[in-house]
């Protein structure tokens, strides 16, 4: 895939040729923050401190205490997506302990955490179970091969004849057990001579089989701790009001009143607003009630929806936009077409709309900060901390949590910066919390987008060109600013990194708004990917499966469109562009057999059923959807959505099964329902009552397949979205004739 | 203004107009009751008065004089399980976890009133409950498995862990 940058066609920039993980990567290594590679033991001078004296701490992800308890510690964050279930059969696999005895440490901030591929300590971009797979098998054979040699000088034998079994070495002749705990002693002095090898597939005891979902307990019982959960001594509780305008600011404020009401503690501005800080979250409510302020707009002035949407077609009308993909020749694709065929898709922002809004509790005490936060980014909260508080890497402890639903939103980090910033007043530890009103009116929104598609058909009517020109902003922009202060050594002054992050936005090349368009499997001789930057200052983040939420859509529709006008049947015309593709294809057949494609088939009731089909790859995960709809006049009811996937070798089949659920009810609510508008400023909707989810009486039947596969481990977190806004707007119009294609997916508009 | 919580008796001293919701958080310490939305609109915040259930986030504390409150921790134990907490488990039906509490809640008064109930009475009283993962298929699927052992008088805890 060709690069770009910012702008369009900013010699210079041109040149650097990163895309934006190998530069996450490289600004990590030129840093000298490179990721330590696992460390044999005896060596591990830089594994951080285990939780326990006498424990065994072979590498960072584990520990083995002479009670014979396991601990992980889990470097990605746990929000629903599997990845505590996952890190704990890897990492059991290997050790040859079962994956339910393992207790739960979340990490520190430390290098060894960092996700590899994009040099920080972030999880997201479905990578946890993939960027682990080797690291943490690894950890397990190497506390394994310790404890086996630790055994063997006991019993006075050869290591290769110890077996072991779920927490045990076994004698080779008398079958005695000694249990790993009471092999720590001499196991923690043990240095291996050579990397251990690891197991091969057809030795795989949980791999594969783990059923047991390892916080279902915790979480039933209403015991799991979040973000929102943390409970301290003379705990403070803040609130703050930000601008009712979009990027506008405090004007003037008056706090006489609320400075009355009950239970008040302090009233201040902060960057962010102006913050209330009470004994109890309600006082702080209602003294935030009795606040007057006139707030100013910023540089965006009074936007609206439609300001965005005209400076979008403006841009796309004016710019050529920077190549992203250029096969064959789509000027000379014109020239000779017998048909040239054009549509406009838009897509909306979105609110990740997490169900525990964004919340942060922070103590500045005795020269240190401590922030216990549901973040999926530990060390960029770390370097907001830092930037807060002004005190050093070294003196801020970041507490990570459970995490009440993340779906990209807690990538961003403002909500911890603020929280900081509030316990600065204060001289006891402060929990900020969010209303959902101010959680949906301050989200750093999924990315609205604009797209021209256009297709050349020769006279034989086959397809020959494909054209995709998109416009929307670059998330990097808006993340880099935050992200640079993880990236650079700690060492490195906090001016320089606050002058870092003003310009790292600009230069920091961001695939994002292109993923998904960029990379259209179907052969077709041209092939020319535009994009155009178009940044009406909107804050944007990452949201579920990123760029592929939007241009998922597109080129899935798109393509439906096109074998319509070649009067062919969407599904078949696919396969015939996709015969290079073997994986799409695996997954697109193992649909259509399962959904009965093409039968002519009937609800219970009679009624005629719709099917659309989308086939997308996102993450390295391969992903096909069919939609069963019916329809009446301008209604249309979701009955069935099928769905195969291909996520290479499964680690815990049903976590999988539950991430393709979750991800399709998530994506459907946002086929639906999903739209944030802008009107004079103001964010138009505000809780569930206008941001609708979908709620159980609309959930349709989901099967799921999950193919089998040898590959590595791959992403499930977020591939099963983008495939199902294509597939029902598909449905739909081969139910009605009518091709929606503006998201959300609206019949009576 | 005095109340029962979980079988307890409790009392509360301040501004009587506050939320249910926050006085069993931060007042006595019961963590599982979420926020969601703070309007009746999400149900994270579901708990039993009397018996039925309601959206704590939108009930004033002053109401409750005399009344009794169960919240998610006085439904079921480690040890005891509600089934439909053995049935959670056995289904793994919490993914983030946040919206189960209130899931669990709504769920346990429909059982208490319908010990039998049909898909649709599961949407009706399911329905004002928010899951932003996307659990509802699980949870329907739970319910019927609650109610069937119920029905069977089958202990759930032990079938789940053999
Ligand atoms: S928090 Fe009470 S219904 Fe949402
Ligand atoms: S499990 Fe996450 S909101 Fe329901």
């Amino acid at each position: 895939m060709s690069q770009f940058n910012q702008g369009h066609d900013t010699a210079g920039l041109q040149s650097i040729k990163l895309d934006r993980r190998q530069l996450l990567r490289a600004a990590a290594m030129s840093a000298g923050s490179l990721m330590i590679p696992m460390t044999l033991s005896g060596c591990a001078s830089n594994v951080p401190k285990g939780s326990f004296d006498d424990s065994m701490r072979p590498n960072a992800w584990l520990e083995i205490t002479p009670e014979n308890r396991f601990y992980l510690t889990l470097d990605r964050v746990e929000m629903g997506q599997g990845t505590y279930t996952g890190m704990a059969t890897i990492l059991g696999e290997e050790l040859d302990v079962s994956p339910e005895r393992f207790l739960l440490n979340f990490a520190p901030v430390g290098d060894d955490y960092k996700q590899p591929e994009y040099g920080l300590q972030i999880t997201g971009g479905s990578s946890s179970v993939s960027s682990n797979w080797q690291r943490l098998r690894r950890a397990g054979a190497e506390g394994r091969a310790m404890l086996k040699e630790a055994a063997a000088k006991v019993w006075n034998v050869d290591v290769s004849s110890v077996q072991t079994d779920n927490g045990d070495c076994i004698h080779p002749r008398t079958q005695q057990r000694l249990s790993y705990g009471e092999l720590v002693g001499i196991a923690q002095s043990i240095s291996l001579k050579s990397e251990p090898e690891l197991k091969t597939q057809d030795q795989f005891k949980y791999i594969g089989k783990q059923r047991v979902r390892l916080d279902a307990h915790a979480k039933t019982f209403g015991k799991a701790v979040f973000g929102i959960d943390i409970e301290k001594e003379d705990l403070l509780f803040a609130v703050i009001s930000r601008p009712e305008i979009l990027g506008g600011k405090v004007g003037s404020f008056n706090d006489a009143a609320a400075r009355q009401s009950s239970g008040v503690v302090a009233i201040f501005e902060v960057p962010r607003g102006i913050a209330v800080v009470a004994k109890s979250y309600w006082q702080a409510r209602k003294a935030q009630e009795k606040l007057e302020i006139n707030w100013v707009p910023g540089e965006m002035g009074l936007l609206s929806s439609a300001d965005i949407s005209a400076l979008y077609q403006q841009k796309l009308a004016d710019e050529k936009g920077s190549s992203i993909r250029d096969d064959g020749d789509w000027d000379d694709a014109v020239d000779a077409a017998a048909d040239v065929f054009e549509a406009t898709y838009t897509a909306p922002f979105l609110a990740h709309a997490t169900m525990e809004p964004m919340n942060c509790t922070a103590w500045l005490t005795k020269g240190e900060c401590h922030v216990w936060a549901p973040t999926q980014g530990p060390d960029i909260a770390r370097a907001l901390a830092v930037k807060e508080s002004g005190l050093s890497h070294d003196d801020v402890h970041i507490h990570t949590t459970y995490i009440g639903g993340g779906f990209g939103r807690r990538l961003s980090q403002d909500y911890v910066a603020e929280a900081v910033s509030v316990a600065r007043h204060v001289d006891k530890p402060v929990k900020v919390i969010w209303s959902r009103e101010e959680d949906m009116t301050n989200d750093p929104y999924r990315p609205a987008t604009q797209h021209q598609l256009s297709a050349t058909f020769d006279a034989a009517g086959k397809l020959t060109g494909w054209k995709h020109k998109l416009a929307g902003p670059r998330i990097i922009d808006y993340f880099a600013r935050d992200a640079v202060g993880a990236m650079v050594p700690t060492w490195v002054p906090q001016m320089m990194v606050n002058g870092l992050s003003k310009v790292a936005p600009g230069y920091a090349p961001d695939e994002s708004p292109v993923e998904g368009a960029a990379d259209l499997p179907y052969a077709i001789d041209a092939v020319d990917v535009r994009y155009v930057h178009a940044d009406a200052g909107v804050p944007v983040s990452y949201w579920r499966s990123v760029g592929h939420s939007q241009n998922g859509f597109v080129v899935e529709s798109f393509i439906d469109e096109l074998a319509i006008k070649s009067k062919q049947d969407p599904a078949a015309f696919r396969r015939s562009l996709l015969s290079a593709h073997p994986r799409h294809l695996g997954v697109l057949d193992a649909v259509l057999a399962a959904s009965q494609w093409g039968a002519n088939k009937t609800t219970s009731t009679g009624e005629k059923i719709y099917q659309g089909v989308a086939c997308h790859k996102s993450f390295n995960t391969y992903v096909a959807q069919v939609i069963d709809i019916t329809a009446d006049g301008n209604q249309f009811k979701v009955h069935r959505v099928y769905c195969a996937t291909d996520c290479g070798l499964v680690v815990n089949p049903d976590v999988v099964q539950a991430q393709m659920e979750g991800g399709i009810i998530f994506a459907l609510t946002a086929a639906l329902y999903g739209e944030i508008t802008l009107k004079d400023g103001r964010v138009q909707q505000s809780n569930f009552h206008d941001y609708k989810a979908l709620r159980m009486d609309e959930v349709p039947e989901i099967i799921v397949e999950v193919l089998a596969s040898n590959e590595s481990p791959t992403g499930v977190g977020e591939p099963s979205v983008p495939p199902v806004a294509p597939a029902l707007a598909n449905a739909i119009y081969a139910a009605t004739g009518k091709r929606l294609r503006s998201l959300p997916l609206r019949l009576d508009v | 203004m005095k109340f029962t919580v979980n079988g307890k008796e409790m009392s509360f001293t301040g501004d009587e107009e506050t939320p249910l919701l926050w006085v069993i958080r931060d007042e006595f310490d019961l963590k599982g009751t979420k926020f969601g939305c703070g309007k009746g609109l999400c149900g994270a915040c579901t708990v039993h008065l009397n018996g039925s259930a309601i959206r704590s986030c939108v009930t004033p504390v002053g109401a409750l004089a005399n009344l009794s409150v169960t919240t998610i921790e006085g439904i079921g134990s480690a040890e005891h399980p509600h089934p439909l907490q053995a049935a959670w488990q056995a289904l793994n039906v919490p993914q983030c976890g946040y919206c189960q509490p209130g899931q669990l809640m709504s769920a346990s008064a429909l059982l208490a009133a319908n010990p039998s109930p049909t898909d649709d009475d599961i949407n009706t009283a399911m329905s004002g409950n928010i899951c932003r993962c996307g659990t509802y298929p699980r949870i329907k699927k739970a319910i019927h498995l609650a109610s069937d052992a119920m029905a069977k008088s089958v202990d759930l805890a032990v079938e789940v862990k053999a």
